[in-house]
């Protein structure tokens, strides 16, 4: 096994890891920017390195920075987490060449799978439905327009590289299609330093389901049911659940089955996603396959009962699977809320900042990934995600039901957070009914009232005056108080003076 | 009267004392940028901590008509409140109502606060906005003039005053902010003199506007009147606020304490050499006093006026102290007679208020010429080496390089009564610099030498060797150690330390006889 382990990662996720390395007897190593000194992953690990300023590609984005200082330290090991460097072939390779374990699959299956192109060509290969649309890359607008014609508007321009929500543009028209080129273009540079562009078929409203999938150097592949991840804002997934709602048993078998496949396609080691837009009419079409650990895997840990890190980090080591498909079955349902420093309000606009209370729910299926603590400060340099909260259920209905619980007891002061957001949706009749896709927060967002996320808020406002009133008697009489007590030489020096006998008038003549 | 009815009338008091001129008025005084007398003292003092008195005062005039106007309050708005949370007193003249004109009434609203400020040892604070004399009510204004004179003369070196110029200030009204500790002045709309550029115009034919003869630039660079000169009014009243926190509440009381995270035994590399060995060559006393005190933050008096000497506050281990400086940078240094008057008072300022004083000397002497002599620079002069030699606050010296001569003495020496008085290993400590001492000493031998340039050249750096080095002087015990220059912040605030309960005293007398 490893003896130390480097976390090229911040925030939850880091805590996550460096919580298994403690379970396996691994030391950690953390890095750190600047900006996360005080980082609860910082204070965490065993271990805990600065990288650099800031901005991530000055610190977490540099992968010299960090080989050196897994170098430094003697680990033998990296664990990339999500985000940042974690589908970086480059940065898996560097590992590699300086006889570090990169925690994830090989530098080429990370490269074929960054490539939306390619994966799209091996996928079709292996007899998997891609979603329609061009076969290879575009180079120009005309290009664009032409398969377009074949495949019909609406359709969505992407960026070879993108992924997070970003690179990526829905064009309905033709006349559409020169801005938009533009402006996926210009993003996909600066975002991914590769411009490089394609076009998939806009499938309206579809469900995000995805396959999670496991496997070891020795080609065992099983996977670990599905999950669905419709719940989104601006292409960010913000509400994951454990097994999709969409898919029935048939279904379920049959997309596990397809994700296998994929996998085995490809000669997937370790943990990896492969995700599926799911059309009106169920047909389901290989998306991408992300090539990392998942924000949202703790819901399937949750159903399936696997501890998909340790798994990642015994697989890296070379241990065999010890399950068969069969011995994996999932029970009840799990969900999990992101909880984001951001401003539901405000369209979404983030928060960073202090964070003065910070209360956790807890109590039977409550799962709390915090990457934060009570007087930390969320800095403004990074995702604002600062949490997860993951709850298992007996079904669904019990899983809903404890999730609205657990959001009640949810306290976080001194930022804003989505929290009230989540509560929103939680109660909304075609969330609990099942009946989403996609486009649920657009659709219904602008019908949102304010008053239905903050149900409370007179109450809240009341409590909030009442309590500054009291602050502010309590600072008067805390003046007065030191104000009293205060020695003044002016005074003292008055008291003195006024003590002395008027000249003239000694004791002499008192006495007569 | 009901009680009901009084409460009613109360209100529309208050409301008229609040509206001061009018719509009209609070119109024309922001549209010329300037803000109005209540939102002056709202920016000046602690939020929310200003508590006005008489407010419903108003003036007692009935001739031309006056009777029939009446505003509540006239023309000044009086009262108290704190900064920083430390009480102060604070009037602020109201253009709006009668052009901030000074009535009997505003005089005795004014004198009230003072006498208040005096009694209860607390700055007082005046914001000057106002036409002048009050017309209508004749002497009694120019009565109401010499009672604020009067206080203002008896609060000197009790309380701190300081005066704010926010808008015209002319005639014998410029005496009050005269007498004042500090003035401050803005860019614009400021103005001070005793007779406007009609009269000036009228007498001696010179045209002059009023910005050249008495704005903030001609005050602060020109005359040394002003003291201080902010771009707003706002920037204005915040660096009073800032002033504030360097001095006591009265000349009783210490320096407010100022909690800081700058190291006290900090070593500070820049100085080590940053006084060039060269005596010829200038380098930036600011940039020594930077290195030297908390966070760097130096707070300059009359930056613009003799820029050859430079006084200030700073704070050293959380203490205020007083800093007296002679610039090389700028006429190598040398005293004339506004830096000699310019420090003088700066230091008379901090030995009232017990605020120490921090000396860096590097000075060739008194600056020579017919201009100096004809102006009396031997009765300015004295006026320095008088301000030193009364001083009873501690007092610490550091020559970084030259202190020749006069200069030498005057500059808080040993026998002026210096408690701690060091020196750099850069220091020349003579009386007169090696160039000159040679022609002097050597005269006969310079006149037989057949090569006198060389033999001068030869001699100078004997002499030099012999006196101008700050051994000699360390042997003598006039200066009390010679430091490393990056050990002066450790060494200032372990003396000042040791000196905080220092007593010393001057014969008793109803006062000196300052070269005036």
């Amino acid at each position: 096994m490893f003896k130390r382990l480097l976390i090229a990662n911040r925030g939850e996720i880091a805590v996550r890891i460096i919580r298994v390395c403690r379970e396996l007897d691994i030391e950690s190593v953390a890095v750190y920017s600047e900006a996360d000194r005080d980082s609860l992953h910082v204070k965490y690990a065993d271990y805990a390195y600065p990288i650099g300023p800031p901005p991530s590609v000055e610190s977490y984005l540099s992968i010299d920075r960090i080989i050196e200082v897994a170098k430094k330290t003697g680990a033998d090991a990296i664990h990339p987490g999500y985000g940042f460097l974690a589908e970086n072939s480059e940065f898996a390779r560097s590992c590699g060449e300086n006889g570090i374990v990169f925690i994830g699959p090989s530098p080429e299956v990370i490269e074929q799978m960054g490539d939306k192109v390619k994966a799209r060509a091996i996928m079709k290969a292996a007899g998997i439905s891609v979603v329609p649309g061009s076969d290879g890359i575009l180079s120009s607008e005309e290009e664009v327009v032409r398969v377009a014609q074949t495949i019909g508007y609406p359709f969505m321009l992407k960026a070879v590289a993108g992924g997070g929500g970003k690179g990526l543009r829905l064009v309905r028209s033709e006349r559409e299609v020169p801005s938009a080129y533009r402006a996926v273009r210009s993003e996909a540079a600066s975002s991914f330093g590769d411009p490089r562009l394609y076009v998939e078929k806009y499938l309206d409203r579809p469900r995000h389901v995805e396959v999670q999938i496991l496997a070891d150097q020795y080609g065992k592949v099983v996977h670990l049911y599905d999950r669905e991840c419709s719940i989104q804002r601006r292409h960010q997934k913000i509400i994951e659940e454990c097994p999709a709602p969409a898919l029935d048993y048939r279904m379920r078998r049959s997309i596990g089955r397809v994700a296998i496949q994929g996998a085995r396609a490809v000669g997937y080691v370790g943990v990896g996603t492969l995700e599926f837009l799911l059309d009106r009419d169920k047909n389901f079409y290989f998306l991408e396959m992300n090539t990392r650990l998942q924000v949202e895997h703790a819901v399937t840990e949750g159903v399936v009962g696997i501890d998909l890190v340790k798994a990642q980090i015994e697989v890296a080591d070379g241990a065999n699977l010890p399950w068969r498909q069969r011995h994996i079955s999932p029970t009840g349902h799990a969900i999990e809320c992101r909880i984001y420093a951001e401003d539901p309000e405000n369209d979404f606009m983030p928060c960073p900042g202090k964070i003065d209370g910070l209360r956790l729910p807890e109590g039977l299926g409550v799962r709390n990934d915090c990457g934060v603590y009570e007087g930390a400060e969320v800095p403004i340099y990074y995702d604002p995600m600062i949490a997860k909260l993951i709850i298992w259920g007996e079904n669904r209905v019990e899983a809903i039901l404890r999730m609205r619980r657990a959001l009640r007891e949810y306290q976080v002061r001194g930022i804003k957070t989505n929290i009230p957001f989540h509560q929103w949706i939680l109660r909304h009749p075609r969330f609990m009914a099942g009946d989403f896709n996609t486009s649920f927060i657009d659709d219904e967002y602008r019908y949102m009232r304010k008053e239905e996320i903050y149900p409370h808020k007179d109450i809240a406002l009341a409590s909030a005056a009442i309590a500054a009133l009291h602050r502010e008697q309590e600072r008067a009489l805390r003046l007065l108080e030191k104000g009293a007590a205060e020695k003044s030489n002016w005074r003292e020096a008055g008291r003195r003076a006024s003590l002395r006998p008027a000249s003239g008038f000694s004791g002499k003549s008192w006495k007569r | 009267m009901s009680l009901e009815d009084n409460l009613q009338k109360l209100g529309d008091l208050n409301r008229q004392a609040n509206a001061g001129g009018g719509d009209d008025k609070v119109r024309r005084q922001h549209e010329q940028g300037k803000l109005l007398a209540r939102e002056r003292l709202d920016i000046l003092l602690d939020h929310g901590s200003f508590v006005e008195l008489d407010r419903l005062r108003t003036h007692g005039c009935t001739d031309f008509d006056m009777e029939k106007k009446k505003i509540p309050g006239d023309a000044v708005v009086t009262g108290y409140g704190a900064i920083d949370g430390r009480l102060v007193y604070a009037y602020s003249q109201d253009f709006t109502v009668f052009g901030g004109s000074l009535s009997g009434v505003v005089a005795e609203k004014i004198c009230k606060v003072m006498d208040m400020a005096l009694k209860n040892g607390a700055p007082i604070i005046g914001i000057n906005d106002s036409g002048g004399a009050r017309i209508q009510e004749g002497v009694v204004s120019l009565a109401g003039y010499a009672d604020i004179f009067l206080k203002n003369v008896l609060s000197s070196g009790v309380i701190p005053q300081i005066s704010a110029i926010m808008g015209p200030c002319a005639g014998g009204a410029v005496y009050s902010p005269a007498i004042t500790d500090f003035i401050f002045m803005l860019k614009t709309n400021s103005y001070m003199f005793i007779t406007g550029p009609d009269v000036i115009k009228t007498v001696t034919h010179e045209e002059v506007t009023k910005e050249e003869l008495g704005g903030a630039e001609t005050h602060n660079a020109k005359s040394g009147v002003a003291h201080f000169s902010a771009e707003s009014e706002k920037e204005c009243l915040l660096m009073i606020r800032e002033l504030m926190g360097f001095l006591p509440s009265n000349n009783q009381e210490e320096p407010p304490f100022h909690p800081t995270d700058d190291d006290p035994s900090r070593h500070d590399k820049r100085l080590k050499d940053l006084v060039p060995d060269n005596p010829n060559r200038p380098y930036d006393m600011k940039e020594l006093i930077g290195a030297v005190v908390d966070d760097g933050y130096f707070y300059e008096v009359q930056r613009d006026f003799a820029p050859n000497i430079i006084v200030g506050f700073a704070r050293l281990g959380g203490r205020s102290v007083g800093i007296v400086a002679n610039q090389p940078a700028q006429m190598a240094g040398c005293l004339d007679i506004d830096a000699s008057v310019k420090a003088a008072r700066f230091i008379r300022f901090c030995d009232c208020f017990n605020i120490p004083l921090v000396t860096f000397v590097d000075v060739p002497g008194f600056l020579p010429g017919t201009a100096q002599e004809y102006n009396g620079i031997i009765r300015h002069g004295a006026k320095l080496l008088y301000a030193y030699a009364e001083a009873t606050v501690p007092k610490i010296t550091v020559i970084t390089r030259k202190a020749y001569g006069g200069g030498y003495i005057v500059m808080s020496s040993k026998h002026l009564r210096g408690d701690i008085n060091l020196v750099y290993p850069t220091g020349e400590i003579a009386v007169m610099g090696p160039e000159g001492a040679t022609n002097i000493v050597f005269r006969e031998a310079l006149e037989k030498a057949q090569d006198p340039a060389k033999a001068r050249e030869e001699l100078a750096a004997n002499y030099r060797e012999t006196f101008a080095n700050p051994f000699k002087i360390a042997e003598l015990g006039y200066v009390d150690g010679v430091i490393y220059p990056e050990e002066t912040r450790p060494v200032l605030i372990r003396s000042l330390e040791m000196l905080k309960n220092k007593r010393d005293q001057n014969p008793p007398k109803k006062h000196g006889n300052i070269p005036l």
